[in-house]
């Protein structure tokens, strides 16, 4: 097989509609690669760069085969567009009939033979005298597969082949392709996960224009975290509703979630917090952001209740005025909190299923018979994060990252008012990182609920939150 | 002052040991009512103190604290946990005059000193709480007749108290009304919520008497809990460097050991700490189980037999006045131990290997367990209080010494069941020396060296029926029961 393919630094314009930023990405020579991300993302635009589309702004690629066989839906449509225009042109009063199927297939066939068989296999046999341009959509994409794959192409792309494929075509092109894996490396845009056919050796993950991550199908922990991943970008799911059983009672609209009035923390002489003004809106989200020991967590927990000198503080939340005979658990019923401290703290054997029933009781571990409800709630949460399959599982064995996104689901689970995500992507890898901000920004998008989100780096931004308070270290 | 429980008729002493019973959940509905508004007033804070305060105020109570004014000028540690954690504090004469309840949460041994300097600033028809009945029962402390007397004492820790609370829980909580000073009839009633407060009824609550928790606690401690691992610890240390053990080996199969052999003790009881063992082993630990309670019964007994006729509080309270010399003396002693003075070595022991080479550990903890049991209910105090004192502590101190080994059990437990301790260790050592040479490293240090795990079966159904008939297997399995869908902290 061929050489080393590799994009460095590579930027593309697609006629100002799309662009590739700084794609870094080696293909070596019996890797078989699968692209995917979200809509828009670039996965298509990704792979076409590899058969010369685009124009190269900045940065290299080298090592790119002569013959690159593509299927895709743009070069479908531009075939198709094309063999409209050849009518267009046609200024003799006769009709044009366009190029037939038979020509679009053994015009410069290389492999006329293999053409022959896949038109049967395909079952076009039929359709070799017809206009390509007849050809229903699903046929002409058999035929530009045909063409493809009888090209002997160096390099094979393939852009969401798969689609539109009735179940027996389907399985007689992923062997046909599992027949070729020796010869032809392959790379594909694939949208669903569970289409991988079982020789794709590399998983491209592409967002924003960006390769993102590139994930080695042998590394079974960074590829389950990809498919999660990709399962909460792309599924249709949405946030599962709160329990009408645990219903919270009701604020009052006017009032702020959150005031603290000239709060303050000390330790002996020592101040951590100086006079601190902050009111929190009903609806209104807050990034708290300052350095390590500028007291954020301190803030947070006179916020939660969580600080003893919540008690010596003017401190007004969801309708208490703090130290007047409420319980922590009045307070703690409004909010829905997430630190790394939390995740330390939640030592439990208890299954995930339990973690996330346990939001409705603000409790580490379980210490009350759940309801039907409550456990139907938690297995949509457990789909929501395509962890369906390991509801039972002790909650202390799953990943690092796996945990933070139960606890995220344990936060959530009942619609607190307020939900208080304290660094909620520190100690992860990018991985899982992209995961708990995926979650995050879909509950952000269909909730009531007000984002209270602690962080200091910026590219961990979360869409829609305009507040900022920046504290400095005293 | 005298010993108070001495006083009674035998036929109150019998029904006073016996009262103790398993609250109902719905019994809670009040929550904190009883309590809400009321000024409560924390005497001490140490740890016990300042958690159960943390609590308190948490579930929506007023607390405050009162220090003595040295504690106050000198900033000393309870004054610093206390206004660290943003609460009020202030002298007796200044806080005391304005409490509804009076929480006398400092050691045993300043209770006498503490109860006389409160009693007379107390308004009328306050309550004084407690949280170990032995200034009651033993001295026979007399509180004023307008003044409600009762015990809240968590049976936890502390520290634990508190991060039980915090997780959304509790930890298992005896309460008991004073029947002497309940004039208004609302002892229980501020009792329970106490208990609410500190999130004990999510744990499960007894019912109990002062004088069935002060005879209970005292024999829980002395023997099995501390007594019985103390013991068992510079005995089992000794063994194994006498067989050519690695003393590093040894030191952290032992440090570690109690922990982990007693979690299982936790789970399921005695059968699962048993279960946790091969066929042969478990056979093994068995026989000398039996064996050891047969050697210690007379000890349990005595023990037993001082605490209830008033001579054990009688003899510590005289090394009290004559400055604890007795007390320092053995604390000074236990310090001096190989198994204390060697550390633990940088070795891997896995879960299992901690049983498969701790089968005298094990049998050991089983002995103690049922003796102290058997003991306690043969003594008229009845099964639940004998569980509590016994079995369900003995993991609680098994973690003191995987902290720091002894020092760190006797630092953290009250004096006086360090005493006891003492007492306990300084009769069971010679008491097991003639056992002890017949041991082996089969049982302690290496495990069974036997080629085939075959067991006759006969006797294993007999050891398996005996170890699931004893009646400490039976109360546990229903008060466990009633942590069990909670209690999944590990």
């Amino acid at each position: 097989m061929g050489s080393i393919i590799r994009l460095e630094n590579l930027c593309v314009n697609f006629d100002d509609r799309f662009n590739l930023h700084n794609i870094e990405w080696t293909i070596e020579p019996n890797q078989h690669w699968v692209i995917t991300g979200t809509n828009g993302a670039g996965k298509s635009a990704l792979a076409a760069v590899l058969a010369g589309v685009g124009d190269i702004e900045n940065g290299t690629v080298t090592g790119l085969p002569n013959n690159v066989g593509l299927v895709s839906f743009e070069a479908q449509a531009e075939l198709i567009a094309k063999e409209l225009k050849k009518d267009d042109a046609d200024i003799m009063d006769v009709i044009s009939l366009g190029t037939p199927v038979y020509e679009m297939i053994f015009d410069n066939c290389q492999d006329p033979e293999l053409a022959h068989s896949l038109v049967e296999k395909f079952g076009l046999s039929k359709l070799l005298d017809r206009a390509f341009r007849k050809l229903s959509t699903g046929e002409t994409r058999k035929v530009m597969l045909i063409r493809a794959l009888s090209s002997k192409p160096d390099l094979l792309i393939l852009d969401e082949p798969f689609d539109g494929l009735d179940v027996d075509t389907l399985a007689m092109l992923q062997a046909h392709l599992a027949s070729i894996i020796e010869t032809t490396p392959m790379v594909m845009v694939l949208n669903r996960f569970d289409e991988m056919p079982d020789f794709i050796s590399h998983v491209a993950y592409v967002d924003q224009g960006k390769l993102t991550l590139t994930v080695d199908k042998k590394d079974d922990n960074a590829f389950n975290e990809l498919y999660q991943l990709l399962h909460l970008k792309t599924t249709d799911l949405s946030v599962p509703e709160a329990d009408p059983a645990n219903k919270l009672p009701a604020l009052d609209p006017s009032q702020p979630l959150v005031k603290l009035n000239q709060a303050t923390i000390k330790y002996g002489d020592t101040v951590i917090v100086d006079k601190l003004d902050w009111t929190i809106q009903q609806g209104q989200h807050w990034q708290l952001s300052g350095p390590n020991g500028s007291g954020k967590t301190c803030v947070l927990s006179l916020i939660t209740g969580d600080h003893p000198q919540c008690y010596t503080n003017d401190i007004f939340v969801f309708g208490f005025q703090r130290g007047n005979g409420e319980s922590i658990w009045q307070i703690k019923q409004f909010i829905g909190y997430v630190s790394t401290a939390l995740q330390w703290e939640y030592r439990v054997s208890t299954s995930c299923k339990n973690v996330i029933i346990s939001g409705f009781y603000d409790s580490i571990g379980m210490y009350t018979k759940s309801t039907d409800n409550q456990k139907k709630i938690a297995d949509q949460w457990l789909a929501l994060l395509g962890m369906k399959d390991r509801a039972d599982q002790p909650f202390n064995k799953l990943s690092y990252g796996d945990q933070r996104l139960l606890l995220i689901a344990r936060a959530m689970v009942k619609h607190p008012p307020l939900l208080i995500l304290d660094e909620p992507c520190l100690g992860l890898d990018d991985m899982n990182r992209q995961l708990v901000l995926a979650l995050i920004e879909k509950i952000c998008q269909g909730s009531e609920t007000t984002v209270l989100y602690v962080n200091h780096h910026a590219e961990d931004k979360i869409e829609g939150i305009e507040n900022y308070l920046g504290l400095k270290k005293n | 002052m005298a010993n108070y429980f001495n006083t009674l008729p035998l036929r109150e002493q019998l029904a006073e040991l016996a009262k103790c019973r398993f609250m109902n959940s719905s019994e809670f509905a009040d929550g904190v009512e009883a309590l809400k508004g009321k000024k409560m007033v924390v005497i001490g804070c140490g740890a016990q103190g300042l958690n159960q305060g943390l609590n308190l105020r948490d579930s929506g109570l007023d607390v405050s604290y009162a220090l003595r004014p040295e504690a106050i000028a000198q900033k000393r540690q309870s004054w610093k946990n206390a206004t660290e954690n943003g609460f009020v504090v202030g002298t007796y004469e200044e806080l005391i005059p304005t409490a509804d309840v009076v929480l006398n949460l400092t050691p045993d041994k300043q209770h006498t000193a503490v109860v006389k300097a409160v009693m007379p600033l107390m308004k009328e028809g306050a309550c004084l709480s407690y949280s170990h009945g032995f200034n009651i029962v033993e001295e026979g402390m007399k509180i004023r007749d307008d003044l409600t007397v009762i015990m809240v004492a968590p049976k936890c820790p502390g520290s634990e108290v508190r991060a039980e609370y915090v997780r959304g829980f509790g930890v298992p909580t005896l309460i008991a009304v004073h029947e002497d000073n309940d004039p208004k009839g609302e002892g229980l009633a501020l009792a329970k919520a106490y208990a609410v407060g500190t999130g004990g009824h999510k744990a499960g609550v007894l019912m109990s008497s002062f004088i069935a928790e002060v005879k209970s606690d005292l024999m829980g401690e002395q023997t099995i809990l501390c007594g019985m691992l103390q013991t068992g610890s510079i005995l089992c240390f000794d063994k194994m460097v006498e067989e050519g053990i690695d003393p590093g080996y040894a030191s952290r199969l032992i440090q570690y050991g109690w922990e982990t052999i007693t979690e299982a003790l936790k789970y399921g009881g005695v059968t699962n700490m048993l279960d946790r063992l091969s066929n042969p082993a478990k056979i093994k630990a068995f026989d000398l189980s039996e064996e050891l309670k047969v050697i210690m019964r007379p000890l349990y007994n005595k023990h037993q037999d001082d605490i209830i006729d008033g001579t054990f509080s009688r003899v510590m309270m005289e090394d009290w006045a004559n400055d604890d010399a007795n007390l320092l003396k053995w604390r000074a002693e236990t310090a001096e131990t190989n198994f204390e003075k060697t550390p633990a070595g940088d070795v891997e022991i896995s879960e299992q290997e901690f049983f498969d080479n701790g089968i005298l550990m094990v049998a050991m903890v089983k002995a103690g367990v049922e003796l102290a049991f058997e003991t306690m209910t043969a003594a008229g105090i009845v099964a639940e209080s004998a569980y509590y004192e016994s079995l369900h502590e003995t993991p609680l101190i098994a973690n003191t010494i995987a902290r720091k080994k002894l020092y760190e059990m006797n630092a953290t437990i009250s004096d006086t069941a360090e005493y006891g301790c003492y007492l306990y260790n300084h009769a069971c050592v010679p008491l097991l020396a003639d056992f002890m040479k017949g041991i082996k490293t089969d049982v302690i240090g290496k495990g069974l060296s036997v080629e085939d795990t075959g067991v006759d079966n006969k006797r294993l159904i007999e050891v398996n029926t005996a170890l699931r008939s004893h009646p400490v297997e039976a109360v546990g399995a229903v008060l466990r029961g009633h942590m069990a869908d909670m209690k999944k902290i590990v």
